[in-house]
């Protein structure tokens, strides 16, 4: 009796997909510009680096824990990449190998003090994004690197083909990447979990210390990632770069059907939280509507979502009663 | 008399050494040591550091972010978290600014309207928590978003500089010519919580409530409550804040407290955590986050004028922080070994 369509909305991805879909189709019903060229242009270079952002959260959620630091990270690896660049005079290539490097030295940094000491990963990591960023403006002293090459900026703002923008494929990547490791990896599983029951992990033999460290490893290499999207983006190696990371960061993996105690993650779902977020965002600026409504839609679609969660945690237990 | 011979049999005598052992143990002990410490070094270095305008603004910085730990203090007890407090504390400083300047209120409405309003909104966050049982965290992060959202809506992010000349001279006020009246405004409140968490029935049950919610509401607490009246006494306490810094400023201003009100939230837990309140909940260290507060000051202000820039500032703080819950950690393995705890 209708039990196919409900399993199918058990599906993480399948109700914010749904409303992505009806949201790409009113929007462009009431202002035909939205599916200009350009527009979709934009769009998706705001998917493809928020999505790296998402999936850095997501991997520390799985785990059953948070990042602050995580736009701190982005920020610093986003400086030192433009830095590595204009002072050093680094090839692009090699200067994205020493961030993603600086990314993943972070994270396992974090994630090293949070597994030896137990001490909750809410204080390590805010005092670790006071860390890097107090680093990052040591460094800069508030001021941007400039001098980023124009094979950097061409990767951030030109189209590979059609509307499609290069900053796709690393999105394409990560995600693939992020949903192999889920549910075809190891490490994966281990994380999972380990957020989903920590003392059964243990007592199945898994690593606690080693799978934390990681997941926060791997949070790391994707802030490292979007950190140096922006800059290709942006043109230059901004330092306030990942200070708005925070509320995205949980908005889309939360809608996304990603339970913030850990264990449940859903790689689509967060995909299509990302692109629910951005449609909301690119449409209060296609109807002109002040840009600080943005925060308060981000955070009244957190509390949505949260219920709607809560809503079907409630069902399955109840189903399973 | 050594600890090792003190014969276990003499009640007066044991319980004499173990109270003064946790004096020495106790997390305030060991601030004022470093505050001492740090303190001495800097004036030794430094000559115009012990100067009187120097401890005024030492002071009136102590007082801010004493406040601030107040506020986040008040709703760890829990065992939650409010990342609204800085949101929560602009808020009701815009709100004051808009009642004696748009409505030419006077201050003695306007401020305690200020303060109900960050209360109602601290209300808002706890009733949420409690009635949807999602974690503060996730609630907090949502609602810092929707308050500091709408604040700047609603004023067009723009200051209120037009204040009555009342509050930018509380601001600058000298007590005793070196004290600044915002450290005595939290002095005065550290007194106030601890009577409230010490002695009151209501301070109790919050406690018991935050320790163990299963075993308080069998023995009668209604944790629910409980824990509303906890993000309230957050909200109010931040939204003093809030017009602490607007005293400080003359004005009330929307960037105080940075992008979503996010750069509070280190003094928030640096003070309580330096003080020696448990994140899980349960226990506070009121005079403790006082204590913290000054530590982090006089380092702050010690390093400022040594001409450490400014920026890196602020890595040494979140090195702080870390260094803080590091030590405390290797503080309870201590005492565990030692069988104190």
């Amino acid at each position: 009796m209708g039990s196919k369509l409900t399993r199918a909305f058990d599906n993480d991805w399948i109700g914010p997909a749904l409303v992505s879909l009806v949201a790409i189709v009113v929007i462009s019903i009431l202002q035909p510009s939205f599916l200009s060229s350009f527009n979709i242009l934009v769009l998706l270079s705001a998917i493809a680096v928020n999505m790296l952002i998402a999936l850095g959260q997501l991997v520390i959620i799985a785990v059953g824990q948070m990042n602050l630091a995580l736009g701190s990270i982005g920020g610093l690896v986003a400086i030192s990449f433009a830095a590595m660049m204009e002072i050093w005079g680094l090839p692009p290539l090699v200067a994205m190998c020493g961030g993603l490097a600086i990314g993943v030295v972070a994270g396992i940094a974090s994630g090293f003090v949070i597994a030896r000491t137990g001490i909750s990963a809410f204080i390590i990591t805010l005092a670790g994004l006071q860390i890097f960023k107090g680093i990052n403006l040591g460094i800069t002293e508030a001021q941007p690197f400039y001098g980023v090459p124009q094979s950097v900026k061409d990767f951030g703002n030109v189209a590979m083909a059609g509307p499609i923008p290069w900053l796709v494929l690393p999105m394409i990547v990560a995600a693939v990447g992020m949903w192999a490791i889920f549910n075809r990896l190891r490490i994966g599983r281990f994380i999972l979990a380990i957020g989903g029951n920590r003392n059964a992990a243990e007592l199945s033999g898994i690593n606690l210390d080693t799978t934390v460290i990681w997941a926060h490893a791997l949070s790391g290499l994707l802030a490292a990632g979007a950190g140096m999207m922006l800059v290709a983006r942006l043109q230059i190696g901004h330092p306030a770069i990942g200070e708005d990371w925070l509320i995205s960061s949980f908005a889309a993996p939360v809608i996304g059907g990603a339970i913030l105690s850990g264990g449940h993650v859903s790689v689509a779902g967060t995909f299509f939280g990302v692109v629910i977020i951005a449609i909301i965002t690119q449409a209060l600026v296609l109807f002109a509507i002040d840009p600080f409504v943005v925060q308060i839609v981000l955070g009244a679609l957190i509390l949505w979502a949260v219920g709607i969660n809560r809503l079907r945690e409630l069902r399955v237990a109840k189903a399973k009663a | 008399m050594s600890i090792e011979t003190s014969p276990p049999a003499v009640p007066e005598a044991a319980g004499g050494t173990s109270q003064i052992q946790k004096i020495l143990f106790s997390n305030e002990f060991g601030l004022v040591v470093l505050i001492v410490l740090a303190f001495a070094f800097f004036a030794s270095l430094l000559p115009g550091f012990s100067a009187p305008f120097s401890l005024f603004a030492i002071g009136r910085q102590i007082g801010i972010d004493t406040m601030i730990g107040f506020a986040m203090m008040a709703v760890i007890v829990t065992g939650g978290l409010d990342l609204s407090v800085g949101a929560i504390g602009v808020s009701a400083a815009m709100v004051f600014g808009w009642l004696c300047e748009r409505l030419g209120l006077p201050l003695a409405v306007s401020i305690p309207g200020a303060i109900l309003f960050g209360a109602l909104l601290g209300t808002i966050n706890g009733y949420a928590v409690v009635r949807s049982g999602v974690h503060s965290f996730i609630i907090t992060l949502a609602s810092m978003s929707i308050f500091f959202g709408v604040m700047i809506f609603l004023t067009k992010a723009e200051a209120f500089r037009g204040l009555p000349p009342e509050v930018a001279a509380l601001g600058r006020l000298k007590l005793g010519g070196k004290v600044s009246a915002l450290l005595a405004i939290s002095v005065a409140v550290c007194i106030a919580l601890s009577v409230f968490y010490r002695y009151t029935t209501l301070g109790r049950r919050v406690l018991a409530a935050g320790a163990n919610p299963r075993a308080a509401e069998v023995s009668g607490v209604r944790t629910g409550r409980m824990f509303i009246a906890c993000h309230a006494l957050t909200g109010a306490l931040a939204a003093l804040a809030g017009l602490m810094v607007t005293a400080r400023t003359g004005a009330a201003v929307p960037s105080m407290a940075g992008q979503l009100g996010q750069d509070w939230l280190l003094p928030a837990f640096l003070a309580p955590v330096l003080g020696g309140t448990l994140l899980s909940g349960g226990r506070v260290a009121v005079f403790g986050t006082l204590l913290g507060a000054a530590f982090v000051n006089v380092i702050t202000a010690g390093l400022l004028q040594l001409r450490i820039g400014e920026f890196w500032i602020q890595a040494c703080l979140g090195l702080m922080l870390l260094a803080a819950v590091l030590a405390d950690r290797g503080r309870h393995v201590l005492l565990r070994r030692r069988g104190l705890v």
